[in-house]
């Protein structure tokens, strides 16, 4: 039996809620008061409102630059901060590491004093909630610019309640990135259920004037497929976030690596969420900007010039695209956690191209784009529609049955609830196209056009588009190819 | 003839799932017993699992770059569960931030691993030197 449900979950409940999250670690409870954490944000210069900044790059045309930070030690923390001030950062992805994420606070403690001892960062993270509430404050305030951190499943409701009280101003509540990449074992309604209480913790906040931004991820890309599940998904996960009080969602185009493809998806983006929300209700639900993430799930060049290359290529259609902000990664990406001057040699190049391609205010039109912004939109469309239709109007009810049933899938996850039944190569020209649909309810001319480019791609090889050709295409870019080749 | 058995999985709470996967399936498709723990295994699992299926191998991997913490004492734990035979491999990304190969080889070595590869490693490489460990030790192949 299900048991969530997508209503507004009722204030009383969720003070009770509160309670059990706060009791997962003794400090937490004396840490954090919500009527101080309030205040504490009221207080707050527009700078660190992650709403505030988005709008503004938004508003005047100019991009901004969304890394990968959060390492251990508290001092290197706010050096790391400083520096990407320096190369203009003003929003920032929090990442705490791998133990907070999945509440081995101990093993956290453990890892964060062993860093503090030799000097070299030995979490992949921040240990965010280890530091507790003034170390956190300490750190934000130390630098310009708007927080908003990283989590998985397990430990996400007491890092949201810690990340809010700290000053941070926007989080994922986006539970299919969990089932993509995060978290083996959980189930889809544990998954919603996370989801809805940083939900309502945001409308909590939200009620008091502090608007906190939903990220949405959806079911990560993790090889090469078209969007269409990806962007239904965070959809999905908007609505979600909308029921239970949240304010503003801000998207995330995932980009496959082809122009005409990912030009597409952030066509349809600017209208497709305002379309969704506002068919349900939520038109007072803000969309501040779009977020582009850079780099698929793929490997990553590991040597500096061909990294290099990939980087300044996403940039390129990033700016052309015209997204907010655009998530780059470091010519560090394939060997490790970045350093500071990798970070800063990165997004001296990212930024130059910004502003440049920017500056010329290219529109970009062509037949090719109108049409995957249709096929895409179209089949988006039918799968919210089987969505709705398998929750008899619940989205939380429909979202745990298309799982089960592959009606939502995706490859390479890691949940083991996903159904792992649909596969892409890409075709002639690099766009990703599906070879096995697996249950995906998309309408049949969409099917159609995806067996006509795969067919074409068949024949000019001369070989079968098969799970190999996957991994071939998987590896591809970051050999300086679009498509695979087999050696 | 038996057929050779590996584990395969991420350890500690690495998710990093895709390349086990593949890893998982090309063993399958070169007809090897696979048993596929996926990610975010902990290392007592892998040991049990070797226990009850007779493994031959133990394909690790862990990109995270906390692998060294989450295997202290596991040869010992290997040893102890009666598994002398067992070769352990490990690949992916064995750091956190830049660093020498040669560093992380030299502490999985220690650490009791047979065989430690660099990033991006192709399995095929690893199924060459897994028939070669297994003839030295007078086993199958
Ligand atoms: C995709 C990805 C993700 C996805 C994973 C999706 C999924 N379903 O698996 C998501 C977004 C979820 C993710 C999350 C995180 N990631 Co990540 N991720 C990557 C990325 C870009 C690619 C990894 C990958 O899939 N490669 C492709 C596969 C096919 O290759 P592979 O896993 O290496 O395996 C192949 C070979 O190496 C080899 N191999 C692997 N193991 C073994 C074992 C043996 C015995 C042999 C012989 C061969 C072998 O064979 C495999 C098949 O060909 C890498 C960077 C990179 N390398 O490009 C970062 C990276 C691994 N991630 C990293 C980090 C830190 C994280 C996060 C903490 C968040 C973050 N970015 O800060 C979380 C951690 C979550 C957790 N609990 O572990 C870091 C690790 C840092 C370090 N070691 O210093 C990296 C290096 C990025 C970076 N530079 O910071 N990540």
């Amino acid at each position: 039996m299900i048991k969530v449900k997508q209503t507004k979950i009722d204030e009383e409940k969720f003070m009770e809620m509160r309670k059990q999250t706060l009791a997962l670690w003794p400090k937490a409870s004396k840490e954090i008061d919500l009527d101080e954490a309030v205040a504490y944000q009221q207080s707050l210069p527009e700078d660190k409102s992650f709403v505030k900044v988005l709008q503004k790059y938004s508003a005047e045309g100019k991009m901004g630059l969304f890394p990968r930070q959060g390492t251990p030690i508290v001092e290197n923390e706010i050096e790391l901060l400083q520096s990407l001030n320096s190369v203009g950062v003003r929003l920032f992805p929090f990442t705490t590491d791998s133990y907070t994420r999945n509440l081995q606070l101990d093993k956290a403690q453990a890892g964060l004093e062993e860093s503090i001892k030799t000097g070299k960062a030995k979490l992949n993270g921040y240990p965010l909630i280890n530091h507790g509430v003034k170390t956190n404050r300490r750190v934000i305030e130390s630098c310009a610019g708007a927080m908003d951190p990283r989590c998985s499943q397990k430990a996400n409701s007491l890092v949201g309640e810690y990340a809010f009280a700290s000053g941070m101003t926007a989080m994922p509540a986006s539970f299919f990135g969990w089932i993509a990449g995060y978290d083996k074992k959980a189930t889809v309604e544990e998954c919603i259920d996370t989801a809805q209480y940083l939900g309502r913790l945001m409308g909590y906040y939200a009620e008091q004037g502090v608007i906190i931004s939903s990220d949405l991820h959806g079911w990560l890309p993790n090889g090469v497929v078209p969007t269409y599940v990806n962007v239904a998904t965070q959809i999905i996960e908007a609505l979600t976030a909308a029921h239970q009080g949240c304010k503003s969602v801000h998207p995330q185009a995932n980009f496959q690596g082809n122009y005409v493809q990912d030009i597409a998806e952030v066509r349809l983006f600017r209208k497709i969420f305002r379309k969704y929300l506002d068919k349900y209700g939520f038109q007072d639900v803000l969309i501040p900007g779009i977020i582009a993430s850079q780099s698929p799930l793929y490997a990553f060049p590991q040597d500096v010039g061909t990294a290099y290359g990939y980087i300044c290529y996403i940039a390129n259609l990033a700016a052309t695209a015209g997204v907010d902000a655009c998530s780059v990664k470091t010519i560090d990406e394939a060997i490790g956690v970045p350093s500071i001057e990798s970070h800063i040699q990165t997004y001296r190049a990212a930024n130059w191209i910004f502003e440049v391609v920017r500056s010329q205010k290219i529109e970009v039109n062509n037949k090719d784009i109108d049409l995957e912004v249709a096929m895409a939109e179209k089949a988006i469309d039918a799968i919210m529609d089987k969505v709705y239709e398998l929750g008899d109007g619940d989205i939380t009810h429909g979202t745990i049955k298309a799982v089960a049933t592959g009606v939502l899938d995706s490859p390479f996850s890691i949940n083991i609830h996903a159904q792992d039944k649909v596969l892409g190569v890409r075709d002639l020209s690099g766009a990703c196209r599906l070879i096995e649909f697996g249950n995906l309810p998309l309408p049949e001319d969409v099917k159609d056009f995806h067996r006509e480019k795969v067919a074409a791609r068949e024949k000019a090889e001369g070989r079968k588009m098969d799970y190999y050709v996957s991994i071939d295409d998987f590896w591809a870019i970051s050999k300086g190819r679009l498509l695979g080749t087999r050696n | 003839m038996d057929k050779i058995t590996i584990i395969t999985g991420t350890v500690g709470v690495d998710a990093h799932v895709i390349g086990t996967k593949i890893i998982s399936r090309v063993l399958r498709d070169e007809g090897f017993n696979v048993v596929e723990l996926g990610a975010q295994t902990p290392p007592e699992e892998f040991i049990s699992a070797a226990q009850e299926t007779a493994a031959d191998a133990i394909f690790m991997s862990s990109l995270y770059g906390m692998a060294e913490m989450d295997l202290q004492g596991f040869k010992e734990k290997c040893l102890e569960a009666g598994l002398d035979d067992l070769l352990l491999y490990i690949g992916g990304i064995l750091g956190v931030m830049r660093h020498d190969f040669n560093d992380d080889e030299e502490k999985f070595k220690k650490l009791g691993f047979d065989r430690v590869y660099p990033p991006e490693t192709d399995v095929k490489v690893a199924i060459a030197d897994l028939k070669n460990d297994l003839k030295v030790k007078g086993g199958k192949v």
